[in-house]
């Protein structure tokens, strides 16, 4: 996000727990859009990712006094908060079955092109990182960070060891810090 | 701890991605308390990861934003709560006492309390699952004993009936072929009935004068010199008499033993004394029990054997 902030991650916090509103409509004029696109890449469905959004933030809004900057920075807080809802929400819709067998079996569509539809933003970037990830990283990154699956669960259904499964996180990360740099 | 070690495991990008069990996450924070460098490692992987979501960003619907809002700014009247989604709502009469109110339902966020959180709750769920699925089978494991144990009642009702079946039918054929051993060994011993066994020449004799009208049959095997005799029509004798069969052989009489009279034998054949040879019989009145020599002029009637 860098260039258009114009305020501090600690003018943010300082604002919120002091019930700016102001404050408040800033973080979501400039973080919405992030933790949006997050929700949609999770649940998969432009409304039940409108409800996880809304969620976040009045979440942001009530407990902003849990935030601990000693443990990442305030983006990363909400990115936390984003997926968490929105892996909860997909798991009770799963539940409810209005959504079946998304998980695993989609993973393989995920980068189908109908999906870089909704990534207007910045869907050049995106589309060449993702072009350039090969295919079994992509598979492990959004197995684990947009569907929610414990290393055991990925190892199962990938059929890779347990032990694999850290090392290929890693070394999918790296590659990903490399194409994220050249960008 | 060999920390560049700890850090190239790929332990810390598990971590920032959210992919850890929660003792493992426990560790990593313990590590990134103790060591800069992880710290280090965590908070670039971390930043990686804001750059790599940021790569998804998408404007959010127009209308979220208002209704958030006014969510906020109503936030601890009746209508604010209302237009939260049910799972944010807050539980009635919740405290208001400014900025830092806490919520019992608002769960507890820290940033990297944040996996533990969704894994809790995660796990609650499976937990209700998981009960609800032990409720499930354990209705039917009792339906199903239920079931079976009616099933095997009946079964067991009716492999008692089969036995039972069984026993009858052996029994019935025990007792026939008893019966028909019997047979065997009563036609081995004596001939069975014989009346009609073809054997057997039948010799009726009838009465004359004081005897007239009266009959007496008397059936002679010469193969197996049984003889048998039937008093027809035979009138009881005194008392103190009885009447006695007398086998005529050559001119002579040989006792064939005493025998009953009367209607009430009418009907019996009485077995009497076996004879080698004869050729007719007599029939004497003698004294009760007969007598080893035949009183000549009480023979009350007799026959010749038909040839």
């Amino acid at each position: 996000m860098g260039a258009t902030l114009t305020y501090t991650e600690v003018e943010l916090i300082s604002g919120l727990l002091a019930r700016d509103e102001k404050i408040f409509t800033y973080l979501y004029d400039h973080y919405s859009p992030a933790l949006y696109g997050v929700a949609l890449k999770v649940v998969g469905e432009e409304a039940a990712a409108g409800d996880v959004l809304q969620e976040v933030f009045v979440k942001i809004w009530r407990n902003i006094d849990r935030y601990d900057a000693s443990k990442g920075r305030l983006f990363t807080w909400m990115l936390n908060i984003t997926r968490n809802t929105a892996i909860d929400s997909l798991r009770s819709k799963n539940h409810k079955l209005e959504q079946r067998v998304q998980d695993v079996n989609s993973v393989a569509l995920m980068y189908e092109p109908q999906l870089a539809v909704h990534l207007s933003v910045d869907h050049l970037g995106l589309t060449k990182v993702i072009e350039k990830l090969q295919k079994d990283q992509r598979i492990i990154i959004d197995m684990a960070y947009f569907k929610g699956h414990t290393q055991e669960e990925i190892a199962r259904s990938l059929e890779i060891p347990l032990g694999t499964v850290k090392t290929r996180m890693r070394n999918a990360i790296i590659q990903l810090r490399t194409l994220l740099k050249q960008l | 701890m060999d920390v560049q070690r700890y850090i190239s495991s790929g332990i810390l990008e598990s971590y920032v991605f959210g992919m850890l069990p929660e003792t493992e996450q426990g560790e990593v924070e313990t590590a990134v308390l103790q060591y800069p460098d992880v710290k280090a490692a965590v908070s670039s992987l971390q930043l990686d990861k804001e750059r790599f979501v940021q790569l998804y960003a998408i404007a959010p619907p127009a209308g979220i934003k208002e209704r958030l809002m006014e969510a906020i700014r109503l936030e601890n009247t009746p209508e604010g709560n209302n237009l939260l989604p049910d799972e944010l709502r807050a539980p009635a009469a919740a405290p208001a006492n400014g900025k830092y109110h806490r919520r019992e339902k608002a769960p507890k966020e820290t940033p990297v309390k944040q996996l533990p959180v969704t894994k809790t709750s995660s796990n609650d769920r499976l937990w209700k699952y998981l009960t609800a699925a032990i409720v499930v089978l354990l209705i039917g494991s009792v339906v199903m004993n239920f079931f079976f144990f009616q099933k095997s009642t009946d079964y067991k009702s009716r492999y008692k009936s089969l036995i039972a079946t069984k026993e009858k039918l052996e029994a019935d054929k025990a007792q026939q072929s008893q019966a028909s051993l019997k047979k065997t060994d009563s036609s081995a011993l004596a001939e069975v009935d014989p009346l009609s066994n073809p054997d057997f020449k039948w010799t009726k004799i009838t009465g004359g004068g004081a005897y007239a009208g009266n009959e007496v049959s008397v059936g002679w095997n010469a193969r197996t010199q049984g003889v048998y005799l039937q008093a027809t029509l035979m009138p009881v004798p005194p008392a103190g008499k009885q009447y006695q069969l007398w086998a005529i052989v050559n001119k002579k009489l040989v006792d064939a033993g005493v025998f009953e009279t009367g209607a009430a034998v009418s009907q019996q054949l009485q077995q009497m004394k076996a004879m080698t040879v004869a050729q007719g019989f007599a029939i004497t009145l003698e004294k009760k029990g007969g007598s080893p020599d035949p009183s000549m002029d009480q023979v009350c009637m007799s026959a010749k054997i038909a040839r």
